[in-house]
């Protein structure tokens, strides 16, 4: 667990990411930045616009097979995802699921770090969502769908239902899975509910380590890019089928906020 | 709200009052087995429970509990029976708890149980008659083939309640307005949602928590049609080919063909 100092993952944006996850030297971009495909509903509200809309489709190969990573950009509108970076999320899982057909696999790396939906475009990334949740589902049913949450953002909203459907996520202690981002809780229930402002309270409760605790993730390793790929690697050689997602146990929920986080393990 | 009248439960009683009840979910959400029209239906609903154990899911969110019932009922629908989710959730729990235990878990197991269920061949619909709201619509009626609505201003679609929108955004209601106007995907009523090329049928209903006879038969039968005529299976993403779509969706389209076109290189 001992990063190594200067081979960082949550330190390269996405396109580094996703360059260092593929072999060395395969790496290809699809519908890069000079495709300038950009969203013209962020201009319309007085947002900067990116000419790759926040999502790098790379393919290339892992470990020696055809793949494709899926990477979001959490510096840009915080990763989030509109109608141009859903649909080329969707788009490469369900060519990845024709490939699989063919018999000429892709293998799918998400390699995510976002806050969900982006506002702006709102109804148009809750269809793309809905749309990426189906083809995962549906590429499940012929190879392993491996997620990398490994960003500063890590995933929430939409993009953290989509990470829950996969067979393998692997997690760094930095990173955090949730549905509500807690200041979208604190917003919406108040902050005696959930005080964004302390931060070790959200990595207790939504942190890679309690994921991984939980049985949510797969793998917990260190911010260290050598070993991200080798927990990729793992990953696809276990070739784990996806395992229904059960009711869990928990604490009385009536039990007051504190009483509930401590009986589950969770020290505010 | 009053946990008898929210429209949820108006229309899952109108549909399948007389049916055979699931047991064993909780309180807040609601499934029974009722033919329509000769065809099997399982009907799904998700409705206000104060006794809900959860406190932040007592007003008809999605939490914890209902994500895990929809996902229960789902995926236990009899075999050759049709699904049908009637749609009224106003959004996801916001909680400690819930996230502590993870409600995007939950969320997707229902979402999960709907794919899969869809996939192997039941017809899946969904009628929204209420709120539809984020991560509780992506869970509970998204991965429907055929989505129809009332027409009706009460519908209110999105992802983020309103509250929470200009909150976020530390924007007016008057400029959200403005907003939704020039850019259709951020309003919340359903005739800009079905300009996406979502919806599938829109229902006139006047009064949405007791529909007329024969504004029931209407709903009604073309429910029962698209049970029958393969519309239900289809997946989310034929949603970009229909007609509505292809000048709202024109960059989604654009990107899914260059993509192939790229794909190999």
């Amino acid at each position: 667990m001992t990063p190594h100092i200067g081979d960082s993952y949550a330190e390269r944006n996405a396109r580094e990411r996703a360059q260092a996850l593929l072999d060395p030297g395969t790496f290809r971009e699809v519908l890069g930045p000079f495709a300038r495909l950009r969203s013209p509903y962020l201009a319309a509200q007085g947002v900067a616009a990116q000419s790759d809309d926040g999502v790098v489709v790379a393919r290339g190969t892992l470990g020696g097979e055809r793949a494709c990573v899926l990477a979001t950009d959490g510096r840009f509108l915080g990763g989030a995802i509109g109608e141009i970076g859903g649909a080329k999320i969707a788009a490469s899982l369900e060519l990845a699921r024709r490939d699989a057909e063919r018999g000429t696999p892709t293998r799918v790396v998400l390699a995510f770090d976002s806050g969900g939906i982006r506002l702006q475009e709102a109804n148009l990334g809750l269809l793309a969502i809905a749309e990426i949740c189906d083809a995962v589902v549906a590429l499940r049913a012929h190879q392993p769908v491996v997620a990398v949450i490994a960003g500063r953002v890590g995933v929430y909203g939409g993009m953290s239902i989509v990470t829950a459907l996969c067979n393998e996520v692997i997690v760094t202690e930095g990173a955090r899975i949730g549905l509500n981002g807690p200041d979208v809780v604190e917003t919406e229930a108040g902050a005696d509910e959930f005080d964004a402002s302390n931060r070790p309270l959200v990595w207790k409760a939504t942190g890679g380590r309690r994921r991984f605790a939980q049985g949510h993730a797969t793998a917990l390793v260190a911010d260290d890019m050598p070993d991200i790929r080798a927990a990729v690697e793992e990953a696809f050689a276990r070739n784990r089928s996806f395992v229904a997602i059960a009711h869990p146990d928990f604490p009385d929920p009536a039990l007051e906020r504190e009483a509930f986080l401590r009986a589950y393990g969770v020290t505010p | 709200m009053n946990e008898e009248r929210s429209r949820g439960r108006a229309w899952f009683e109108r549909f399948a009052s007389g049916g055979v009840r699931v047991e064993g979910l909780p309180a807040s959400v609601l499934a029974a087995d009722a033919p329509l029209e000769g065809l099997p239906v399982r009907w799904i609903a998700v409705v206000p429970a104060p006794q809900a154990r959860f406190p932040r899911a007592r007003a008809g969110e999605m939490g914890i509990d209902e994500a895990f019932g929809v996902a229960a009922a789902v995926r236990g629908a009899p075999a050759g029976s049709a699904i049908v989710a009637l749609v009224d959730v106003p959004g996801q729990a916001f909680g400690i708890r819930e996230e502590a235990i993870g409600l995007q878990r939950a969320l997707a197991a229902s979402a999960d149980a709907y794919v899969r269920a869809r996939r192997s061949g039941h017809p899946v619909a969904a009628l929204i008659v209420g709120k539809a709201i984020s991560g509780a619509f992506l869970a509970h009626g998204m991965q429907a083939g055929w989505i129809g609505a009332l027409d009706d201003p009460g519908i209110d679609v999105h992802v983020m309640s309103e509250s929470a929108v200009a909150r976020v955004t530390r924007m007016q209601r008057d400029d959200l307005a403005r907003i939704a106007s020039e850019v259709p995907a951020t309003a919340r009523d359903i005739a800009s949602f079905a300009r996406l090329g979502a919806i599938d049928a829109l229902f006139e209903v006047a009064d949405p928590q007791a529909p007329a006879e024969e504004e029931y038969a209407v709903v009604a039968r073309a429910l029962s049609a698209a049970l029958r005529d393969g519309s239900g299976v289809r997946p989310p993403i034929d949603r970009l080919g229909r007609a509505a779509a292809i000048q709202t969706r024109a960059l989604a389209r654009r990107v899914r063909a260059d993509l192939a076109a790229g794909w190999d290189g």
